[in-house]
């Protein structure tokens, strides 16, 4: 209740009323009172001064004669105004002539002085209304009254009105809490409400609710007009993007469909030419062998030499042909999962290689790769494509380096092989994975322009990702990985999770 | 004259100052001893309370319309007072005029006064005297014994060290004026319609 922010608006209200009310009213008794207690205070005093006219009237023969007692006597008629506490009357010279007090036991407390004999004047001291005034007989100077009276009746008066403001303030504060309670039907019921449907609707998400209409003023019924509107838009987009998704879903779908019956067919196709030209070219490689074995004794050197060149065409299309029939194959062979050691793969590869290695004194650095759960025959393609390139690349390095290991890149293991070859600029770095696209001159380094292709392709049938980072002249590096990257890269436990340690 | 010190002055007071006072124990043979009231001499207090009486009286009206040259205070008699009574009207005017202190031998001579002091050396003679002022607007003051008894207005008493006074309403009354009640309430001893009560105290 206390803290503003947290109140409802019904609370609010209610207290807002209550604190205008109780202003209100504290102030206009403030003002009555204030009024009330200056009358009365001017009352007393002349109420007092009256009350003194008549001592003095009626005390000046006392006066003349030096008959004290009868103007005690005079005196002692003050007993009917409660609120004179005392009396006295001073003769012309100031001295003490005749006194009455309520209170013997006051009468010692009470301080009677003449400020100025003769003069007429009234003061307040110590809670008390004290007056004198000046006894003249006929134009005759001849002593001085003064009446001290308490101020009891203002304080009792004061204290009633207290009672009084507080009671009205009761009441007023009652009546409006009552109609505040009111206020809350008309004003803050709808706005609750709509609050109410708001949170229900942030919650829910379910824009369908309504706010049914309810009599309220002007400026809340336009709110909850405007609201509604709000939802009947919100819904209506709701459903146009719910419509347009579901027509890109099928869009997507369908084109999706198209591009893999395309694809399919290509490679069909591919499958299908590559398979049917190794025929003819084993006709042309077999005749052109027999024609060396058979006839090389009749053919003048340069028959010889075209014949070679023929053998060595047929071949190298031999070799671009079985790898396009491998590539084809790799698209559409399932995956053989299986924990693989990646160590083992390299090593098998590196074997194979050997012979260059150890004829061009290579110097081969292998890391300890992880235990992967992959499909190792064509891992093992992976490896031999990229230790073959390296080994390749690495011809004309004096100091030829071969490194395999893993690094974490953002999260991600990835297997890398480097070498301090021939390098590649990399800004050709998105050509290096097409089919046919080759960076180098084939005098340089022979190959068929499949490899690269070949390799993009097991790794991201695993799901992975492969890229490479060179630099010409200095050598390159290609990394891969076998799992798609887990979600918000900083998931080390999953990722490790793909690789058995 | 001028060369005389003050001191020669102050003998010269204190001097006629007890001439006073011997001619006043001469003349006043007491039966009442004259008291000391408040340091002041009983005669003091007496000339003081003559010279206001005056003033709560209600004159007849006849009084009032003609000029008052003078509002004479008159003492019958041996006069009691000396020059006290002197200085006690000395520059006080009731009704618009001075008053002033006339001694007198004779009740005839009362005529034009409007308070008349009747020594206690005309004791013997008062009924006479007030015979004689009885339908006279005098106001007849003296402190003899019963002085209101034998039909005089204010008398004047020594009670509890203190000088009061009696009035005779009804003398008066027949006399044509009124006393005024701030007067009468003062009065020891009031005396109406032949009864006579305590008044005040």
């Amino acid at each position: 209740m206390v803290n503003g922010r947290h109140m409802s608006i019904a609370t609010r209200l209610t207290w807002i009323n209550m604190l205008v009310t109780s202003a209100a009213l504290l102030l206009a008794c403030a003002g009555f009172w204030t009024y009330d207690y200056v009358t009365f205070r001017n009352g007393c005093i002349r109420s007092l001064s009256i009350q003194s006219q008549i001592v003095a009237s009626n005390s000046a023969s006392a006066l003349l004669f030096d008959d004290p007692r009868s103007a005690e006597n005079t005196l002692a008629a003050l007993r009917v105004s409660t609120n004179i506490m005392g009396a006295r009357i001073f003769t012309a010279s100031g001295q003490p002539f005749a006194g009455y007090s309520r209170s013997h036991l006051q009468n010692s407390s009470l301080v009677y002085t003449v400020r100025e004999p003769g003069a007429e004047q009234h003061w307040f001291k110590d809670g008390r209304l004290i007056l004198s005034r000046k006894i003249t007989f006929q134009g005759k100077f001849i002593g001085t009254a003064v009446i001290c009276s308490d101020l009891s009746q203002i304080n009792a008066r004061l204290r009633a009105y207290m009672l009084i403001c507080a009671i009205i303030l009761l009441a007023c504060l009652g009546a409006a809490l009552l109609l505040s309670s009111f206020a809350r039907g008309s004003i803050a019921a709808p706005i609750v409400k709509l609050a109410g449907t708001a949170r229900k609707i942030a919650r829910e998400r379910d824009y369908t609710v309504r706010i049914e209409p309810v009599s309220a003023t002007e400026e809340i019924s336009d709110l909850l007009e405007s609201f509604r509107e709000m939802l009947v838009q919100i819904q209506a987009r709701d459903e146009e993007l719910l419509q347009a998704h579901n027509e890109l879903e099928a869009r997507v779908e369908e084109r999706t469909a198209q591009l893999r019956s395309a694809n399919q067919g290509l490679e069909a196709f591919s499958y299908s030419v590559s398979h049917d030209l190794r025929a003819p070219l084993r006709q042309i490689s077999g005749f052109a062998n027999l024609l060396t074995d058979d006839y090389s004794a009749q053919l003048d050197t340069g028959a010889r030499r075209y014949l070679g060149l023929i053998q060595k065409g047929a071949a190298n299309m031999g070799r671009l042909i079985d790898d396009l029939i491998n590539l084809g194959r790799i698209g559409r062979q399932e995956l053989m999962r299986k924990p693989t050691n990646l160590n083992e793969l390299a090593e098998i590869t590196l074997r194979d290689l050997r012979a260059e290695i150890e004829a061009r004194a290579i110097d081969v650095r292998l890391a300890p790769l992880p235990l992967v759960e992959c499909d190792p025959g064509l891992i093992k393609q992976v490896f031999a494509n990229l230790l073959a390139n390296a080994v390749k690349y690495t011809r004309y390095q004096e100091r030829p380096v071969i490194e395999v290991g893993m690094v974490e890149q953002g999260g991600e293991p990835a297997i890398f092989v480097r070498d301090n070859g021939a390098g590649f600029d990399q800004k050709y770095e998105h050509k290096l994975f097409g089919v046919f696209q080759r960076l180098h001159r084939a005098e340089d380094f022979e190959g068929t322009g499949v490899g690269l292709a070949t390799v993009r392709r097991i790794v991201e049938n695993h799901g992975g990702r492969i890229w490479a980072k060179g630099e010409t002249g200095k050598g390159a590096a290609f990394f891969f990985t076998l799992r798609p990257p887990a979600r918000g890269q900083q998931n080390q436990p999953a990722m490790k999770g793909t690789i058995i340690q | 004259m001028k060369i005389k010190s003050s001191k020669s002055k102050r003998s010269a007071i204190r001097r006629a100052f007890l001439l006073i006072a011997t001619a006043v124990a001469l003349v006043s043979i007491p039966p009442l001893a004259s008291v000391a009231i408040g340091g002041m001499n009983e005669y003091d207090v007496k000339a003081a309370y003559l010279a206001n009486l005056g003033r709560f009286v209600i004159w007849p009206t006849k009084g009032k319309n003609d000029p008052a040259p003078s509002f004479p205070i008159c003492i019958l008699g041996v006069d009691p007072f000396g020059r006290t009574l002197d200085r006690a009207v000395d520059g006080q005017q009731i009704d618009g005029g001075p008053v002033i202190a006339r001694r007198i031998s004779m009740p005839e001579q009362a005529a034009g006064c409007r308070v008349l002091f009747i020594g206690e050396s005309e004791s013997d003679s008062l009924d006479a005297a007030l015979a004689a002022l009885s339908h006279v607007p005098i106001l007849t003051v003296s402190d003899m014994p019963r002085f209101i008894e034998r039909g005089g207005m204010v008398g004047f008493v020594v009670e509890d060290s203190r000088v009061r006074f009696q009035v005779n309403l009804d003398a008066v009354k027949a006399a044509g004026f009124a006393l005024s009640s701030q007067l009468i309430k003062l009065a020891t001893l009031v005396k109406t319609n032949g009864a006579s009560g305590a008044s005040g105290g």
